[in-house]
C-alpha cells in the first residue's frame, strides 16, 4: 500500500517581474485529510495550489508526493496522482460534457487507446464519475450551454475521471448559490471520508471552512501565517490581524463545528 | 448502474455508426467530385472514355490527358483542400480561435517572400514553389522561437510574433517585387493561388510530406481536445502542453507549406471547412481531423473543376473561386440559426 503523503518542504517562489513572493512554506499533508488553503486576497493560495499542481515550479525548497519529488514524475504519472479542479473554464468550442470527462482519463491512456477507441475500462471510469456527480444526464450537453452549479459539477466529474488519490481544488464553490455550494461540499466531504482522498483546496468563505476541513493553513502575504487543526486556527486572535476584520467564533449549532462571522 | 450501461452502450453504437456512415458518405462525395473533374476539362470526355482511360494508362491520347493532366492536377487540387483544412483546424485548435487559419502566424508572408526572393535572385529556375515551402516554414519558425521565451501564454505571443512578421515580411516582399519589375506578374498570379502545370513528382513530395505530418498528428487528437480547455487543465491531466503545441505548430506548418507548394496561397478553405465540419460533426478532433481531410479535398477538386471550366470567363485563379463560394456561404452559415447542418 503506497502512501501518498504530500511534504512541502521550505519551499519559496516568485513571478517573474512581480513582487508577488511564496516564502518558507513548509507542511505536511496526510492522506484522507482535508485542507483549506485560507487568506486574504493575493496572500498566494492560488499560487501554492499551482507548485503542489506542478503548474509552476518552486524556486526554493522541494514538494514531495509519495516517495517523491514532485518534479521526478513525468506528466503522466503526476497526473495519476494528483488532480486539478479549475475554478473557471470556458472553452473555444462547444465540447460535450462528455468530451470533457473523458479528458480526465487522458493521462491514462496509452498509445493505441489515443489512436483508436479508447478500452472499456477507460469508459468505465468516466460513466461512473459522471454518476457520482450525478452529470450523467448532462453527458451530451454542450459544457458552454451549462448553469454555475451544473459546469462545477462537471468539472469535479473530469477530475473524479482522473482517479487520483489527491484533489487540488481551486475555489470550489466561488459563485455558487448556498444550495450547489452545499451539495459540491457534501459531495466533496463524502470522497474524503468514504474514499479517503486527500483534498488541498483554495477556499475563502470563512462561515462554512470550519464545517468541513480537517486543517487549514491560513496565508498572509506569501508566508503561512497559522496552521493546524480547523476547529484550531479559527479560534486564533491573529485572523482579525489577517484579514483585517473583527470575527465572532460561534459553534455551530447542530453540527458541533465552529462558524466565523465577521462582526 | 445496468439500466445506464444499456443505454449508454446503444448511445455509443449509434454514434459510432452514424461517424462511419457520415465518413463513408464523405469518401463518396470526395470520388464523386473526381469523377465530375475527370469528366470536365477543355475538352468533355464522357466518363466510360475516363473509365477506359484510367484502366489503360498506355491507350492513347485520352489517357494522357487523364493520366499526366487531370489526374495530377485533381491529385494535387485534393491534397492542397486536404493539407488547409486539416491545417486551419490544428490552429484553430491551437490557438483557441475559431478565427486562425493556415496562415495565421505568418506562414504565407514567409512563402511570399521565399517565392519572391526566388524569382528576383535565381529567375527561370522553377524555384518558386520549394523556396515558398521553406519560407512558410521558416516564418513560422521564427514566430515559436519568438514566443518560446515567454512563458506566460505563449500562443498568444505567437499570435502577435507572427502578425508582426507578417507585416515586415511583406514589406521586404513589396520592396523586392517593386525594385524588379519583371517578376511583379509572376509573383502576383501566384499569390492569387492555382494549381498549374502539375506534375506527378509534385505530388508526390507533398503528399509524402502530408503523410508524415499526419503520422505526427494522429497521436494528439485527443491531446487537442485537452488543449480546448485551457493549458492549466491540460497540463492537469497529463499533456506536456509546450510539447505538445510544438508538435502541433509543427505538423500544420509541413500540413500548409506542403500546400503551398503546390498551389500558392489559396485562402479561406483553411478557415471555413473546419467550421463547416464542426457543425457537422461537434468539434472533438477524432472527428473533426478526417472529416476536414475529406471535405477540403473534395471543395478544393469541385473549385479546381469549376475554375477550369467556367464558361464565360475562362479559366479563372482557383484562390478567386474559393473566396466567392467560400465567402457567401460562410457568411450564410454564420446568419442561420444553429444546428448541425450543411444548409
Amino acid at each position: 500500500m503506497t502512501s501518498y503523503h504530500v511534504s512541502i518542504d521550505r519551499v519559496g517562489f516568485h513571478w517573474p517581474g512581480s513582487s508577488e513572493t511564496l516564502q518558507e512554506i513548509s507542511g505536511e499533508i496526510t492522506e484522507g485529510t482535508w485542507l483549506a488553503l485560507i487568506g486574504p486576497n493575493g496572500a498566494g493560495k492560488t499560487t501554492l495550489l499551482r507548485l503542489m499542481a506542478g503548474l509552476e515550479i518552486p524556486s526554493l525548497g522541494r514538494i514531495h508526493v509519495g516517495q517523491r519529488a514532485l518534479r521526478e514524475y513525468s506528466h503522466q504519472q503526476r497526473a495519476g496522482l494528483l488532480a486539478l479542479m479549475p475554478q473557471a473554464m470556458r472553452p473555444a468550442f462547444e465540447l460535450e460534457v462528455r468530451t470533457v470527462v473523458e479528458m480526465g482519463q487522458l493521462g491514462q491512456l496509452g498509445f493505441w487507446d489515443r489512436i483508436g477507441r479508447p478500452r472499456a475500462s477507460h469508459r468505465e471510469a468516466v460513466d461512473e464519475a459522471l454518476v457520482a456527480t450525478d452529470t450523467y444526464a448532462l453527458a451530451k450537453r454542450k459544457f458552454t450551454d451549462l448553469s454555475g452549479g451544473e459546469a462545477r459539477r462537471v468539472l469535479l466529474a473530469m477530475v473524479l475521471a482522473q482517479q487520483t488519490p489527491i484533489l487540488l481544488l481551486d475555489e470550489p464553490i466561488a459563485y455558487l448559490d448556498p444550495g450547489h455550494a452545499k451539495d459540491l461540499l457534501e459531495r466533496i466531504e463524502r470522497l474524503v471520508r468514504e474514499q479517503r482522498k486527500t483534498v488541498i483546496m483554495a477556499y475563502h468563505d470563512l462561515t462554512t471552512v470550519g464545517l468541513y476541513c480537517d486543517q487549514i493553513w491560513a496565508l498572509e502575504q506569501g508566508r503561512i501565517r497559522l496552521q493546524g487543526a480547523a476547529a484550531e486556527v479559527l479560534c486564533q486572535p491573529e485572523l482579525k490581524a489577517l484579514f483585517g476584520l473583527d470575527f465572532l467564533t460561534l459553534t455551530h449549532p447542530t453540527r458541533k463545528r465552529p462558524v466565523l462571522l465577521w462582526s | 448502474m445496468t439500466g445506464l450501461d444499456a443505454k449508454h452502450r446503444q448511445v455509443g453504437i449509434y454514434l459510432r455508426t452514424r461517424t462511419t456512415l457520415v465518413f463513408l458518405l464523405l469518401v463518396a462525395l470526395l470520388l464523386a467530385a473526381f469523377a465530375i473533374g475527370l469528366v470536365h476539362g477543355s475538352t468533355k470526355m464522357a466518363l466510360s472514355t475516363v473509365w477506359h482511360a484510367m484502366l489503360h494508362p498506355a491507350g492513347g491520347i485520352s489517357s494522357v490527358i487523364v493520366w499526366q493532366i487531370r489526374f495530377p492536377r485533381l491529385v494535387a487540387a485534393a491534397l492542397v483542400g486536404a493539407g488547409l483544412a486539416v491545417s486551419g483546424a490544428v490552429m484553430q485548435a491551437l490557438l483557441q480561435n475559431p478565427l486562425a487559419d493556415p496562415y495565421v502566424v505568418g506562414a504565407s508572408s514567409g512563402a511570399g517572400l521565399g517565392a519572391v526572393v526566388a524569382e528576383t535572385f535565381v529567375p527561370g529556375m522553377a524555384l518558386v514553389a520549394p523556396a515558398a515551402f521553406l519560407g512558410a516554414l521558416a516564418a513560422v519558425f521564427l514566430a515559436w522561437m519568438l514566443a518560446r521565451a515567454r512563458s506566460r501564454s505563449p500562443m498568444l505571443t505567437l499570435l502577435l510574433a507572427g502578425y508582426a512578421l507578417s507585416v515586415l515580411f511583406s514589406a521586404i516582399s513589396t520592396y523586392l517585387m517593386l525594385q524588379n519589375q519583371r517578376s511583379l506578374t509572376t509573383i502576383f498570379a501566384w499569390e492569387l493561388g492555382g494549381i498549374h502545370g502539375i506534375t506527378w513528382s509534385a505530388v508526390g513530395v507533398a503528399a509524402c510530406i502530408m503523410a508524415a505530418s499526419a503520422l505526427m498528428l494522429i497521436p494528439y487528437l485527443k491531446t487537442m481536445n485537452a488543449l480546448l480547455l485551457g493549458d492549466d487543465v491540460a497540463h492537469g491531466v497529463g499533456v506536456a502542453v509546450r510539447r505538445s503545441q510544438f508538435v502541433l505548430l509543427l505538423s500544420a506548418s509541413l500540413f500548409t507549406a506542403a500546400a503551398v507548394y503546390l498551389s500558392g496561397l489559396i485562402g479561406f478553405v483553411g478557415l471555413v471547412i473546419p467550421h463547416l465540419v464542426r457543425r457537422l460533426s461537434g468539434p472533438e478532433h477524432e472527428r473533426v481531423i478526417p472529416f476536414s481531410f475529406l471535405v477540403g479535398a473534395t471543395f478544393m477538386v469541385l473549385a479546381d473543376t469549376v475554375a477550369e471550366r467556367l464558361p464565360p470567363l475562362g479559366t479563372v485563379p482557383i484562390g478567386l473561386i474559393t473566396a466567392f463560394i467560400g465567402g457567401p456561404y460562410f457568411l450564410y452559415v454564420l446568419a442561420r440559426p444553429g444546428g448541425r447542418r450543411f444548409f
